[in-house]
């Protein structure tokens, strides 16, 4: 074998190292990494229709503080976005990453950004790569904000409504945010700072009662 | 680090201008020391004395095969997102028939025009004011024959789609076709050499 190489010419080597690796090639597999993909898309517009991709910022709301652990969610927005406010369990996933990422075919993802295109985007791209349960958080994290982080009452509330800001007001301090209390001219309040990081991070710990327990985010 | 570079947003479309300047004089200084400045060692390639482009083109395409094959597999760069130009059967099939008449007939293909009025060969230039003239035409009368440029659409398809064959039998395939096409043009370049030598 080395006799035989040393006798070759320098583009006879070069042709073996080619061939070499042409023959290689027959077993390297595909270099596409499935970028590819197929949608049936009667099943995505039958989905669309009867909004059975999409989760409500209450229902979420709810998953986290009764410690449910069986969903991921994802926040699609910018690492900086992320690191100034992301929902208590988020991970970050920028869109252009989605397709390395570590999610599973197999689980529940609520995906959310500022607003909903952008996780309606992603929605696409995940359903389109074979993911089952994915979700949007409707309204993104715009929603969250008007209706966990700083809910309002209106000036001249029904019991009916009072009640409903009640619980309004323990989910928004669970969550470290600030209930916008009887405000008759929404103008005159000033939009509260977004709460701290160190938010109840692990609501099985925390709990509901028990918000003021801080952890710090990350760990 | 991903490639392609671009479509990755390492640079912008101004230091892309930059960039493709770079690979451009890179790629006509090894035009220009292949011989490819020269019309009649082009041209020979017709007669069968000289077969250097057909050698030195097939090298490159196995070479960028090669390379874009494995830096994909090994998760280097992503294929998906080359560029591949759209194919269109017949006017491209037209459109290779005009460029091999004009390479027969002019001895350089656009490409190696170029690198021949780099080196200041009176040849070159006329033939690189030809293109220009060419290009001209074709732009002005484009609305005549805009159907037939535009005629049998068929998308960007490669080998592997269009044979349903696995990628990696293609580039087997690719690295056989061209390890034979070196041993026949060494065997046809001797051929003539000899009759040469006869006559």
């Amino acid at each position: 074998m080395g006799d035989f190489i040393k006798k070759l010419s320098l583009n006879g080597r070069l042709a073996v190292v080619a061939f070499a690796l042409g023959f290689l090639a027959l077993f390297a597999g595909t270099p596409y990494h499935g970028a590819d993909a197929t949608v049936n898309t009667k099943e995505l517009a039958l989905t669309m229709a009867t909004y059975a991709d999409q989760v409500g910022v209450s229902t979420l709301a709810d998953w986290i503080i009764q410690g449910k652990a069986d969903f991921r969610v994802v926040d699609l927005r910018s690492e900086q976005a992320y690191a100034e406010y992301h929902l208590p369990p988020a991970e970050n996933i920028p869109v252009a990453g989605l397709g390395q990422s570590s999610l599973m075919h197999n689980e529940k993802i609520v995906l959310y950004a500022e607003d909903g295109t952008r996780a309606a985007q992603a929605w696409m791209l995940l359903k389109a790569k074979g993911y089952k349960g994915v979700y949007i958080l409707r309204g993104g994290l715009d929603a969250w904000k008007d209706s966990i982080l700083f809910p309002r009452i209106p000036g001249n509330p029904t019991p009916a409504q009072v009640v409903e800001f009640a619980r309004a007001r323990e989910v928004s301090k669970f969550f470290g945010g600030t209930p916008q209390a009887l405000a008759g001219d929404s103008t005159a309040v000033p939009q509260a700072a977004m709460p701290k990081l160190a938010m109840p991070a692990s609501p099985a710990a925390g709990g509901p009662g028990a918000p003021k327990k801080k952890k710090k985010e990350g760990c | 680090m991903m490639a392609p570079f671009f479509k990755f947003g390492l640079f912008g479309d101004n230091l892309g201008m930059v960039v493709a300047f770079a690979v451009g004089i890179g790629f006509g200084f090894f035009l220009e020391r292949a011989g490819f400045g020269n019309a009649r060692k082009l041209a020979a390639q017709f007669y069968f004395t000289d077969l250097r482009v057909f050698k030195v083109m097939f090298t490159a395409i196995v070479t960028a095969m090669l390379g874009v094959y494995y830096l994909s597999v090994f998760g280097f760069m992503d294929l998906s997102l080359v560029y591949l130009t759209p194919t269109f059967l017949a006017p491209q099939m037209v459109g290779g028939l005009i460029l091999g008449m004009g390479f027969v007939v002019g001895g350089y293909c656009p490409g190696t025009a170029c690198v021949g009025v780099a080196t200041g060969r009176i040849d070159a230039l006329v033939l690189f004011i030809g293109i220009f003239v060419g290009i001209f035409g074709f732009s002005e009368l484009f609305p005549l024959v805009s159907g037939f440029y535009n005629a049998t659409p068929m998308g960007q398809l490669t080998l592997p789609q269009v044979t349903r064959l696995p990628y990696g039998f293609i580039v087997f395939a690719v690295v056989l076709m061209a390890l034979g096409g070196f041993a026949g043009a060494e065997w046809v370049e001797k051929r003539m050499a000899a009759r040469k030598v006869e006559a």
